[in-house]
Protein backbone atom coordinates (compact mmCIF):
# COMPACT_ATOMS: atom_id res chain seq x y z
CA UNK A 1 0.00 0.00 0.00
CA UNK A 2 1.40 3.30 -0.97
CA UNK A 3 0.76 6.67 -2.56
CA UNK A 4 1.38 8.04 -6.02
CA UNK A 5 4.64 9.73 -5.16
CA UNK A 6 6.12 6.29 -4.51
CA UNK A 7 6.73 5.59 -8.20
CA UNK A 8 10.02 3.68 -8.30
CA UNK A 9 9.77 0.85 -10.84
CA UNK A 10 6.35 1.85 -12.15
CA UNK A 11 5.53 1.06 -15.80
CA UNK A 12 4.20 3.49 -18.35
CA UNK A 13 6.54 6.46 -18.13
CA UNK A 14 8.15 7.53 -21.37
CA UNK A 15 11.47 9.06 -22.31
CA UNK A 16 13.38 11.17 -19.78
CA UNK A 17 12.54 14.85 -20.58
CA UNK A 18 16.09 15.99 -21.30
CA UNK A 19 16.96 19.52 -22.34
CA UNK A 20 18.03 19.64 -25.98
CA UNK A 21 19.83 22.21 -28.08
CA UNK A 22 18.76 23.57 -31.48
CA UNK A 23 20.13 20.41 -33.16
CA UNK A 24 18.06 18.27 -30.77
CA UNK A 25 21.20 17.03 -29.04
CA UNK A 26 21.04 16.44 -25.30
CA UNK A 27 22.68 19.29 -23.43
CA UNK A 28 23.87 19.61 -19.87
CA UNK A 29 22.54 23.11 -19.52
CA UNK A 30 19.22 24.11 -18.05
CA UNK A 31 18.41 27.32 -16.15
CA UNK A 32 18.10 26.88 -12.38
CA UNK A 33 14.48 28.02 -12.57
CA UNK A 34 12.71 27.84 -15.91
CA UNK A 35 10.11 30.46 -15.00
CA UNK A 36 10.09 33.25 -12.46
CA UNK A 37 7.10 31.65 -10.73
CA UNK A 38 9.09 28.43 -10.22
CA UNK A 39 11.72 30.42 -8.35
CA UNK A 40 9.02 32.20 -6.34
CA UNK A 41 7.13 29.01 -5.43
CA UNK A 42 10.41 27.45 -4.30
CA UNK A 43 11.57 30.51 -2.35
CA UNK A 44 8.28 31.17 -0.53
CA UNK A 45 8.19 27.50 0.47
CA UNK A 46 11.65 27.79 2.03
CA UNK A 47 10.87 31.13 3.64
CA UNK A 48 7.54 29.93 5.07
CA UNK A 49 9.24 26.76 6.34
CA UNK A 50 11.68 28.95 8.25
CA UNK A 51 8.79 30.23 10.39
CA UNK A 52 9.24 26.98 12.30
CA UNK A 53 5.62 25.84 12.24
CA UNK A 54 6.47 22.54 10.56
CA UNK A 55 9.48 20.37 9.83
CA UNK A 56 10.78 19.13 6.48
CA UNK A 57 9.16 15.71 6.93
CA UNK A 58 5.76 17.31 7.45
CA UNK A 59 6.12 19.41 4.31
CA UNK A 60 7.22 16.36 2.30
CA UNK A 61 4.21 14.47 3.55
CA UNK A 62 1.86 17.29 2.60
CA UNK A 63 3.08 17.02 -0.99
CA UNK A 64 2.54 13.28 -0.91
CA UNK A 65 -0.98 13.79 0.46
CA UNK A 66 -2.21 15.83 -2.48
CA UNK A 67 -5.20 14.06 -4.03
CA UNK A 68 -3.97 11.57 -6.68
CA UNK A 69 -5.57 13.51 -9.53
CA UNK A 70 -3.76 16.69 -8.51
CA UNK A 71 -0.49 14.90 -7.82
CA UNK A 72 -0.52 13.53 -11.37
CA UNK A 73 -1.61 16.72 -13.08
CA UNK A 74 0.45 19.27 -11.19
CA UNK A 75 3.94 20.15 -12.33
CA UNK A 76 6.70 20.00 -9.74
CA UNK A 77 6.40 23.50 -8.32
CA UNK A 78 2.60 23.40 -8.50
CA UNK A 79 2.83 20.50 -6.05
CA UNK A 80 5.05 22.56 -3.80
CA UNK A 81 2.67 25.49 -3.88
CA UNK A 82 -0.46 23.41 -3.27
CA UNK A 83 1.14 21.63 -0.31
CA UNK A 84 2.38 24.94 1.07
CA UNK A 85 -1.10 26.44 0.81
CA UNK A 86 -2.63 23.52 2.70
CA UNK A 87 0.07 23.80 5.38
CA UNK A 88 -0.43 27.55 5.78
CA UNK A 89 -4.15 26.99 6.37
CA UNK A 90 -3.75 23.96 8.65
CA UNK A 91 -1.14 25.73 10.78
CA UNK A 92 -3.38 28.83 10.84
CA UNK A 93 -0.78 31.18 9.41
CA UNK A 94 -3.41 32.29 6.92
CA UNK A 95 -7.19 31.81 6.88
CA UNK A 96 -9.26 30.39 4.07
CA UNK A 97 -11.08 33.72 3.80
CA UNK A 98 -7.82 35.60 3.39
CA UNK A 99 -6.73 33.13 0.74
CA UNK A 100 -10.01 33.51 -1.16
CA UNK A 101 -9.74 37.28 -0.96
CA UNK A 102 -6.21 37.27 -2.43
CA UNK A 103 -7.11 34.73 -5.09
CA UNK A 104 -10.09 36.85 -6.10
CA UNK A 105 -7.88 39.94 -6.32
CA UNK A 106 -5.22 38.06 -8.28
CA UNK A 107 -7.79 36.96 -10.83
CA UNK A 108 -9.27 40.46 -11.06
CA UNK A 109 -5.83 41.97 -11.43
CA UNK A 110 -6.28 44.08 -8.30
CA UNK A 111 -3.72 42.35 -6.10
CA UNK A 112 -1.88 44.96 -4.09
CA UNK A 113 1.36 44.52 -2.20
CA UNK A 114 1.60 46.84 0.80
CA UNK A 115 4.59 49.14 0.95
CA UNK A 116 7.31 47.97 3.31
CA UNK A 117 6.52 50.62 5.91
CA UNK A 118 2.95 49.34 6.16
CA UNK A 119 4.04 45.79 6.92
CA UNK A 120 5.03 44.68 10.38
CA UNK A 121 7.32 41.69 10.06
CA UNK A 122 6.43 38.73 12.24
CA UNK A 123 9.05 37.92 14.88
CA UNK A 124 9.65 34.53 13.25
CA UNK A 125 10.14 35.92 9.74
CA UNK A 126 13.37 34.87 8.04
CA UNK A 127 15.46 37.94 7.28
CA UNK A 128 17.74 38.32 4.25
CA UNK A 129 20.75 38.95 6.50
CA UNK A 130 20.31 35.50 8.04
CA UNK A 131 19.87 33.55 4.81
CA UNK A 132 23.49 32.45 4.25
CA UNK A 133 23.96 31.52 7.89
CA UNK A 134 20.79 29.41 7.98
CA UNK A 135 21.55 27.71 4.65
CA UNK A 136 25.08 26.91 5.79
CA UNK A 137 23.71 25.41 8.92
CA UNK A 138 21.13 23.27 7.15
CA UNK A 139 18.89 20.94 9.08
CA UNK A 140 21.04 18.11 10.40
CA UNK A 141 18.99 14.99 11.13
CA UNK A 142 21.66 13.08 13.04
CA UNK A 143 20.96 12.89 16.77
CA UNK A 144 23.35 11.95 19.50
CA UNK A 145 21.53 9.10 21.21
CA UNK A 146 22.60 5.97 23.02
CA UNK A 147 20.66 3.75 20.61
CA UNK A 148 23.00 1.05 19.27
CA UNK A 149 22.43 -0.49 15.85
CA UNK A 150 20.98 -3.99 15.94
CA UNK A 151 22.35 -5.09 12.57
CA UNK A 152 25.93 -5.58 11.45
CA UNK A 153 27.46 -4.90 8.08
CA UNK A 154 26.91 -7.98 5.91
CA UNK A 155 23.73 -9.08 7.72
CA UNK A 156 20.98 -10.35 5.47
CA UNK A 157 17.74 -8.49 6.17
CA UNK A 158 14.18 -8.52 4.87
CA UNK A 159 12.15 -5.33 4.61
CA UNK A 160 8.69 -4.77 6.02
CA UNK A 161 5.81 -5.61 3.78
CA UNK A 162 2.60 -3.63 3.19
CA UNK A 163 2.48 -0.61 5.43
CA UNK A 164 5.75 0.33 7.11
CA UNK A 165 4.33 3.24 9.15
CA UNK A 166 3.11 1.54 12.30
CA UNK A 167 1.45 4.59 13.84
CA UNK A 168 -0.56 6.07 11.01
CA UNK A 169 -2.39 4.27 8.22
CA UNK A 170 -1.17 5.77 4.97
CA UNK A 171 1.40 7.71 6.95
CA UNK A 172 4.75 8.97 5.76
CA UNK A 173 7.51 6.43 5.20
CA UNK A 174 10.82 6.23 3.36
CA UNK A 175 10.60 2.56 2.48
CA UNK A 176 9.59 2.58 -1.19
CA UNK A 177 6.97 0.10 -2.28
CA UNK A 178 9.28 -1.58 -4.80
CA UNK A 179 11.59 -2.63 -1.97
CA UNK A 180 8.94 -3.89 0.46
CA UNK A 181 9.25 -7.52 1.54
CA UNK A 182 12.60 -7.90 -0.23
CA UNK A 183 15.88 -9.35 0.96
CA UNK A 184 19.03 -7.26 0.99
CA UNK A 185 22.37 -6.98 2.75
CA UNK A 186 23.47 -4.29 5.20
CA UNK A 187 26.09 -2.26 3.34
CA UNK A 188 26.76 0.37 6.02
CA UNK A 189 25.45 1.93 9.21
CA UNK A 190 25.10 5.70 9.03
CA UNK A 191 24.41 6.92 12.54
CA UNK A 192 21.07 7.62 14.17
CA UNK A 193 18.73 9.97 12.36
CA UNK A 194 15.36 11.54 13.11
CA UNK A 195 12.73 8.97 12.11
CA UNK A 196 10.51 10.56 9.45
CA UNK A 197 7.65 8.08 9.94
CA UNK A 198 7.02 9.76 13.30
CA UNK A 199 8.43 13.22 12.70
CA UNK A 200 6.18 13.81 9.66
CA UNK A 201 3.18 13.46 11.96
CA UNK A 202 4.39 15.54 14.87
CA UNK A 203 5.00 12.41 16.94
CA UNK A 204 8.53 13.37 17.95
CA UNK A 205 11.95 12.84 16.45
CA UNK A 206 12.57 9.33 17.77
CA UNK A 207 16.08 9.05 16.23
CA UNK A 208 16.93 5.52 15.07
CA UNK A 209 19.75 3.74 13.25
CA UNK A 210 19.88 4.39 9.51
CA UNK A 211 21.48 1.77 7.26
CA UNK A 212 22.34 1.59 3.61
CA UNK A 213 20.98 -1.71 2.32
CA UNK A 214 22.03 -3.26 -0.97
CA UNK A 215 19.49 -5.20 -3.04
CA UNK A 216 20.32 -7.28 -6.07
CA UNK A 217 18.48 -5.99 -9.09
CA UNK A 218 17.10 -9.50 -9.64
CA UNK A 219 15.69 -9.55 -6.07
CA UNK A 220 13.65 -6.47 -6.88
CA UNK A 221 12.71 -7.08 -10.51
CA UNK A 222 13.06 -10.82 -11.02
CA UNK A 223 13.42 -11.77 -14.66
CA UNK A 224 12.95 -8.15 -15.71
CA UNK A 225 16.29 -7.18 -14.17
CA UNK A 226 18.57 -5.75 -16.85
CA UNK A 227 21.63 -7.46 -15.40
CA UNK A 228 22.29 -9.99 -12.66
CA UNK A 229 25.22 -7.86 -11.52
CA UNK A 230 23.41 -4.61 -10.93
CA UNK A 231 22.19 -3.50 -7.55
CA UNK A 232 20.05 -0.83 -5.91
CA UNK A 233 21.06 0.74 -2.62
CA UNK A 234 18.55 2.30 -0.25
CA UNK A 235 18.93 4.15 3.04
CA UNK A 236 16.53 2.49 5.46
CA UNK A 237 15.72 2.97 9.12
CA UNK A 238 15.95 0.04 11.49
CA UNK A 239 12.19 -0.50 11.98
CA UNK A 240 11.85 -1.24 8.24
CA UNK A 241 14.15 -4.25 8.61
CA UNK A 242 14.18 -7.73 10.11
CA UNK A 243 17.01 -10.20 10.19
CA UNK A 244 16.51 -12.71 7.38
CA UNK A 245 17.13 -16.27 8.59
CA UNK A 246 19.97 -17.82 6.61
CA UNK B 1 -10.00 -4.28 12.75
CA UNK B 2 -7.20 -5.67 14.82
CA UNK B 3 -5.85 -3.89 17.84
CA UNK B 4 -3.42 -2.04 15.65
CA UNK B 5 -3.90 1.65 16.04
CA UNK B 6 -5.74 2.91 13.04
CA UNK B 7 -5.26 6.62 13.03
CA UNK B 8 -5.92 7.54 9.46
CA UNK B 9 -3.85 10.19 7.89
CA UNK B 10 -6.74 12.57 7.61
CA UNK B 11 -5.39 16.05 8.05
CA UNK B 12 -6.92 16.87 4.71
CA UNK B 13 -10.27 15.32 5.45
CA UNK B 14 -11.15 17.82 8.12
CA UNK B 15 -11.78 20.49 5.55
CA UNK B 16 -11.86 20.65 1.80
CA UNK B 17 -8.48 21.06 0.16
CA UNK B 18 -7.44 24.65 0.59
CA UNK B 19 -5.28 24.45 -2.53
CA UNK B 20 -8.39 23.80 -4.66
CA UNK B 21 -9.31 27.47 -4.18
CA UNK B 22 -6.19 28.63 -6.00
CA UNK B 23 -6.42 30.12 -9.52
CA UNK B 24 -5.81 27.79 -12.46
CA UNK B 25 -2.92 29.86 -13.78
CA UNK B 26 0.11 28.82 -11.69
CA UNK B 27 1.70 32.23 -12.04
CA UNK B 28 -1.35 33.91 -10.49
CA UNK B 29 -1.49 31.19 -7.87
CA UNK B 30 2.05 31.97 -6.69
CA UNK B 31 1.38 35.69 -6.87
CA UNK B 32 -1.69 35.40 -4.63
CA UNK B 33 0.04 33.33 -1.95
CA UNK B 34 3.24 35.35 -2.11
CA UNK B 35 1.42 38.69 -1.75
CA UNK B 36 -0.67 37.42 1.13
CA UNK B 37 2.41 36.22 3.01
CA UNK B 38 4.29 39.45 2.29
CA UNK B 39 1.42 41.64 3.46
CA UNK B 40 1.09 39.59 6.64
CA UNK B 41 4.82 40.05 7.29
CA UNK B 42 5.40 36.29 7.31
CA UNK B 43 7.97 36.45 4.54
CA UNK B 44 10.28 39.23 3.38
CA UNK B 45 10.84 39.94 -0.31
CA UNK B 46 14.55 40.62 0.27
CA UNK B 47 14.88 37.10 1.67
CA UNK B 48 13.24 35.64 -1.44
CA UNK B 49 15.63 37.61 -3.66
CA UNK B 50 18.63 36.47 -1.62
CA UNK B 51 17.55 32.82 -1.81
CA UNK B 52 16.94 32.89 -5.55
CA UNK B 53 20.19 34.75 -6.24
CA UNK B 54 22.14 32.27 -4.12
CA UNK B 55 21.03 29.24 -6.10
CA UNK B 56 20.93 30.95 -9.49
CA UNK B 57 24.39 32.46 -9.20
CA UNK B 58 26.43 31.10 -6.32
CA UNK B 59 25.58 27.48 -5.48
CA UNK B 60 25.58 24.99 -8.33
CA UNK B 61 27.47 22.19 -10.10
CA UNK B 62 30.64 24.31 -10.26
CA UNK B 63 31.04 23.56 -6.56
CA UNK B 64 30.83 19.83 -7.11
CA UNK B 65 33.24 20.10 -10.05
CA UNK B 66 35.86 21.64 -7.75
CA UNK B 67 35.44 18.77 -5.30
CA UNK B 68 35.89 16.21 -8.08
CA UNK B 69 38.90 17.96 -9.61
CA UNK B 70 40.60 18.18 -6.21
CA UNK B 71 40.03 14.47 -5.66
CA UNK B 72 41.60 13.75 -9.07
CA UNK B 73 44.83 15.61 -8.29
CA UNK B 74 45.16 14.99 -4.56
CA UNK B 75 45.11 11.33 -3.45
CA UNK B 76 44.98 12.26 0.23
CA UNK B 77 41.94 14.47 -0.37
CA UNK B 78 40.29 11.69 -2.35
CA UNK B 79 40.82 9.33 0.58
CA UNK B 80 39.19 11.80 2.97
CA UNK B 81 36.36 12.41 0.49
CA UNK B 82 35.50 8.73 0.18
CA UNK B 83 35.87 8.21 3.90
CA UNK B 84 33.94 11.23 5.21
CA UNK B 85 32.51 13.25 2.35
CA UNK B 86 30.68 15.79 4.51
CA UNK B 87 33.92 16.93 6.19
CA UNK B 88 36.01 16.78 3.02
CA UNK B 89 33.47 18.87 1.13
CA UNK B 90 33.32 21.33 4.01
CA UNK B 91 37.07 21.87 3.54
CA UNK B 92 36.07 23.73 0.36
CA UNK B 93 33.41 25.67 2.32
CA UNK B 94 30.49 23.81 0.75
CA UNK B 95 28.05 22.73 3.42
CA UNK B 96 24.57 23.04 4.84
CA UNK B 97 21.06 22.66 3.56
CA UNK B 98 20.48 19.35 1.75
CA UNK B 99 24.13 18.43 2.12
CA UNK B 100 24.25 17.74 5.84
CA UNK B 101 25.21 14.08 5.33
CA UNK B 102 27.18 13.55 2.15
CA UNK B 103 28.45 10.31 0.70
CA UNK B 104 30.68 10.22 -2.39
CA UNK B 105 30.61 7.06 -4.51
CA UNK B 106 33.47 6.36 -6.87
CA UNK B 107 33.14 5.17 -10.45
CA UNK B 108 35.73 2.58 -11.47
CA UNK B 109 36.26 0.49 -14.61
CA UNK B 110 34.12 -2.18 -12.91
CA UNK B 111 31.37 -0.09 -11.27
CA UNK B 112 29.20 2.79 -12.43
CA UNK B 113 27.09 4.70 -9.90
CA UNK B 114 23.82 6.54 -10.58
CA UNK B 115 21.81 8.69 -8.18
CA UNK B 116 18.02 9.03 -8.09
CA UNK B 117 15.31 9.86 -5.58
CA UNK B 118 12.19 7.82 -6.35
CA UNK B 119 10.03 9.37 -3.61
CA UNK B 120 10.67 13.04 -4.30
CA UNK B 121 13.73 14.92 -5.56
CA UNK B 122 16.45 14.65 -2.90
CA UNK B 123 19.68 16.12 -4.26
CA UNK B 124 22.93 17.48 -2.78
CA UNK B 125 22.27 21.22 -2.95
CA UNK B 126 25.63 22.58 -1.64
CA UNK B 127 27.57 20.83 -4.42
CA UNK B 128 25.05 20.62 -7.27
CA UNK B 129 22.47 23.34 -6.56
CA UNK B 130 18.80 22.87 -7.42
CA UNK B 131 18.03 19.67 -9.37
CA UNK B 132 17.32 19.92 -13.11
CA UNK B 133 13.81 19.25 -14.39
CA UNK B 134 14.61 15.77 -15.66
CA UNK B 135 15.89 14.69 -12.23
CA UNK B 136 12.52 15.66 -10.74
CA UNK B 137 10.51 14.05 -13.55
CA UNK B 138 8.26 11.03 -13.09
CA UNK B 139 10.13 9.34 -15.94
CA UNK B 140 13.52 9.51 -14.25
CA UNK B 141 12.13 8.65 -10.82
CA UNK B 142 10.12 5.64 -11.93
CA UNK B 143 12.48 4.10 -14.48
CA UNK B 144 16.00 4.54 -13.12
CA UNK B 145 15.71 1.89 -10.41
CA UNK B 146 14.18 -0.70 -12.76
CA UNK B 147 15.99 -0.08 -16.03
CA UNK B 148 19.07 2.06 -15.38
CA UNK B 149 20.79 0.86 -18.56
CA UNK B 150 17.95 2.00 -20.80
CA UNK B 151 17.81 5.31 -18.96
CA UNK B 152 21.57 5.88 -19.31
CA UNK B 153 21.33 5.11 -23.01
CA UNK B 154 18.87 8.00 -23.36
CA UNK B 155 21.54 10.22 -21.81
CA UNK B 156 23.92 8.99 -24.50
CA UNK B 157 25.79 6.74 -22.11
CA UNK B 158 25.89 3.10 -23.25
CA UNK B 159 27.44 0.89 -20.57
CA UNK B 160 29.38 -2.30 -21.12
CA UNK B 161 27.29 -5.25 -19.86
CA UNK B 162 30.30 -6.28 -17.75
CA UNK B 163 30.21 -3.04 -15.79
CA UNK B 164 28.13 -3.27 -12.63
CA UNK B 165 25.58 -0.50 -12.08
CA UNK B 166 24.83 0.64 -8.59
CA UNK B 167 21.73 2.80 -8.31
CA UNK B 168 21.56 4.85 -5.11
CA UNK B 169 17.95 5.74 -4.33
CA UNK B 170 18.47 8.65 -1.95
CA UNK B 171 15.14 8.59 -0.17
CA UNK B 172 16.47 9.21 3.36
CA UNK B 173 18.84 11.84 4.79
CA UNK B 174 22.03 10.98 2.92
CA UNK B 175 22.87 12.91 -0.22
CA UNK B 176 25.11 11.37 -2.84
CA UNK B 177 27.69 12.68 -5.27
CA UNK B 178 29.35 10.51 -7.92
CA UNK B 179 33.12 10.78 -8.30
CA UNK B 180 33.55 10.12 -12.03
CA UNK B 181 36.73 8.63 -13.50
CA UNK B 182 39.35 11.13 -14.62
CA UNK B 183 39.38 11.29 -18.43
CA UNK B 184 42.39 9.90 -20.26
CA UNK B 185 44.98 12.34 -21.54
CA UNK B 186 44.48 14.88 -18.77
CA UNK B 187 47.74 14.15 -16.92
CA UNK B 188 49.13 17.62 -17.58
CA UNK B 189 46.03 19.54 -16.63
CA UNK B 190 45.79 21.46 -13.37
CA UNK B 191 42.90 21.44 -10.91
CA UNK B 192 41.09 24.43 -12.43
CA UNK B 193 41.36 23.05 -15.96
CA UNK B 194 40.12 19.67 -14.76
CA UNK B 195 37.13 21.23 -13.00
CA UNK B 196 36.01 22.58 -16.38
CA UNK B 197 35.65 19.01 -17.63
CA UNK B 198 33.34 17.93 -14.81
CA UNK B 199 29.71 18.14 -15.90
CA UNK B 200 26.70 18.12 -13.62
CA UNK B 201 25.46 14.86 -15.13
CA UNK B 202 28.81 13.18 -14.52
CA UNK B 203 28.32 13.83 -10.80
CA UNK B 204 24.82 12.28 -10.85
CA UNK B 205 26.03 9.33 -12.90
CA UNK B 206 23.98 10.10 -16.00
CA UNK B 207 26.98 11.39 -17.91
CA UNK B 208 30.76 11.36 -18.12
CA UNK B 209 33.23 14.22 -17.80
CA UNK B 210 34.02 16.04 -21.05
CA UNK B 211 36.70 14.42 -23.18
CA UNK B 212 39.66 16.53 -24.17
CA UNK B 213 39.98 17.14 -27.86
Amino acid sequence: MSRLHDMGGRFGDGLIPLPRDAENEVTNFEPTFKYKWHAKAWAITLAAGALGEWNLDISRHYRECLPPKDYINFSYYEKWLAALTNLLIDKELISLNELKEYVFAAEKGTLRKFSDKDVKLDQRTWLAKDVQKTLGWGGPSIRDTNVSPVFNIGDKVITQNYSPNKDISGGHTRLPKYAMGRVGVIHSYNNNHVFPDKNAHGLGENPLPLYTVEFKSSELWGELAESQNDSILLDLWEPYLKLFPN
Amino acid sequence: MSEKKNITDDHHHQHDHAHSHLPSDPELRVKAVETLLLNKGLIDSKTLDELIDTYENRIGPKNGAKVVAKAWVDPEYKKRLLNDATSAIRELSYQGRQGENMVVVENTPETHNVIVCTLCSCYPWPVLGIPPTWYKSDEYRSRTVREPRKVLLEFGLPLDPKVQIKVWDSTAEIRYLVLPMRPKGTENMNENELAELVTRNSMIGTGLPKEIK
